[in-house]
């Protein structure tokens, strides 16, 4: 067994700041869905993470206790989680393909 | 090189890999994203071996989302860590044999503007300080003094990691290392001031431990080297195993080494001021008013 990163909905879905996604060093790992925390009556939606791109080197915890002071990740081992969120299951909101450009050339 | 070079071709969107589907559908090409949206997009770094929690490997994950043009790109590397994961990406890599990437990146800069003309295809390398610094100093320095239009990232791990802890050239004084027992005897070389030296239009240094900066750095980077010149980051990404770094500690120990000896420098020309304010609009670099008639400088 292994370690892995897991986010607690309801801390996240409070604070939403969204740190950790931009701290983890591996890419597609850590996500955000704004259904998430909604879903749940939250006011923001909820990072989570796709565990089987999770090294278990835990920034995101000390960024999480650190930096935004929110103790929401913990290290859990994998066989003790209970909705894990593989990257099959991975789905990317509507949102983040809108933004489309005019012409591509530019800053 | 194109919007087009990520689609499905027809027939085959069925049996693509779930990850090639959410890069098409949801990847950043043709789209302005920005740090602040990761999470929400599928990046085009995929998985690759390098260790956990390295720092480097944010660095990179974060420069492939600052790129300005994702599809206009091609990254250039060389031996070291940093290939392992720059090669994983949606981004076409040129692997240039050990200290050759910046004289690959010259002839492919300019081929590049031979063949596409004034549409912006933007080269960028990214090699480790033993790559920049060591090895392939020679062929860094002289782009630098032919002005080649690419930007040179230097991954600077202080060592040389992928090799089991060899001192380079950018390794501080007195570091003990496992293959540099007695500690390195010798000063840290001064990149920055040569590349200011060799007439780069732009330089900086950065820690990964600020990511909205490094998009900053990286964007203005790409930009000025388009059509101003050679332009140089710094970026200090330490290796956790040969300095022995706990993973969960990787940030913090970022964080110490820029309060201490890699504080944010940032050295902008002012052709590459002009350049930036005129054609992006970059507000910081406008010409300040002139002063109202009949002020007296100095005197408030």
């Amino acid at each position: 067994m292994y370690l892995v990163a897991d986010i607690s909905i309801e801390i996240c879905a409070a604070k939403s700041c969204k740190l950790c996604t931009q701290y983890c060093p591996e890419a597609n790992t850590i996500l955000y869905s704004d259904e998430m925390g909604k879903d749940q009556g939250f006011k923001y939606g909820s990072a989570y993470v796709a565990v089987d791109r999770c090294k278990g080197c835990a920034q995101c915890v000390w960024v999480c206790d650190n930096m935004a002071k929110n103790n929401a990740i913990k290290m859990i081992m994998i066989d003790q989680l209970p909705k894990a969120a593989l990257t099959d299951n991975v789905t990317y909101g509507e949102k983040s393909t809108t933004a489309v450009l005019a012409s591509p050339v530019v800053g | 090189m194109s919007l087009d070079y990520v689609k499905f071709s027809n027939g085959f969107e069925k049996f693509m890999p779930k990850e090639y589907r959410d890069l098409v559908e949801h990847g950043p090409f043709g789209k302005k994203v920005t740090v602040s949206q990761v999470g929400s997009f599928k990046e085009v770094l995929e998985e690759h071996p390098m260790c956990a929690g390295c720092a480097m490997t944010l660095f990179i994950r974060l420069a492939m989302v600052a790129f300005p043009n994702p599809e206009d790109t091609i990254t250039v590397g060389t031996a070291g860590c940093g290939r392992l994961a720059i090669s994983q990406a949606a981004i076409p890599f040129v692997y240039g044999n050990y200290g050759d990437q910046n004289g690959v990146a010259s002839g492919l800069s300019r081929g590049l503007r031979l063949r596409f003309g004034d549409k912006p295809k933007d080269v960028v390398v990214m090699a480790g300080d033993g790559g920049t610094a060591d090895i392939g100093f020679q062929q860094v320095l002289h782009s630098w003094f032919r002005k080649e239009r690419f930007t040179t990232i230097m991954l600077d791990n202080e060592v040389y990691g992928n090799t089991g802890g060899q001192e380079s050239g950018m390794t501080n004084r007195g570091a003990v290392l496992k293959m540099a027992p007695l500690g390195k005897k010798f000063e840290k070389m001064d990149m920055l001031q040569m590349a200011k030296v060799a007439g780069c239009a732009y330089v900086a240094t950065v820690v990964p431990n600020n990511p909205r900066r490094v998009e900053s750095v990286i964007k203005k980077a790409v930009l000025i080297a388009r059509e101003v010149g050679s332009t140089y980051i710094q970026a200090y990404t330490s290796c956790n195993i040969e300095y022995a770094i706990p993973t969960d500690k990787v940030m913090e120990d970022a964080k110490t080494v820029e309060n201490d000896r890699y504080q944010f420098t940032e050295y902008v020309s002012d052709e590459a001021k002009q350049y930036l304010s005129e054609r992006y609009g970059y507000k910081e670099y406008l010409p300040k008013p002139a002063a109202p008639a009949g002020a007296i400088p100095g005197k408030a």
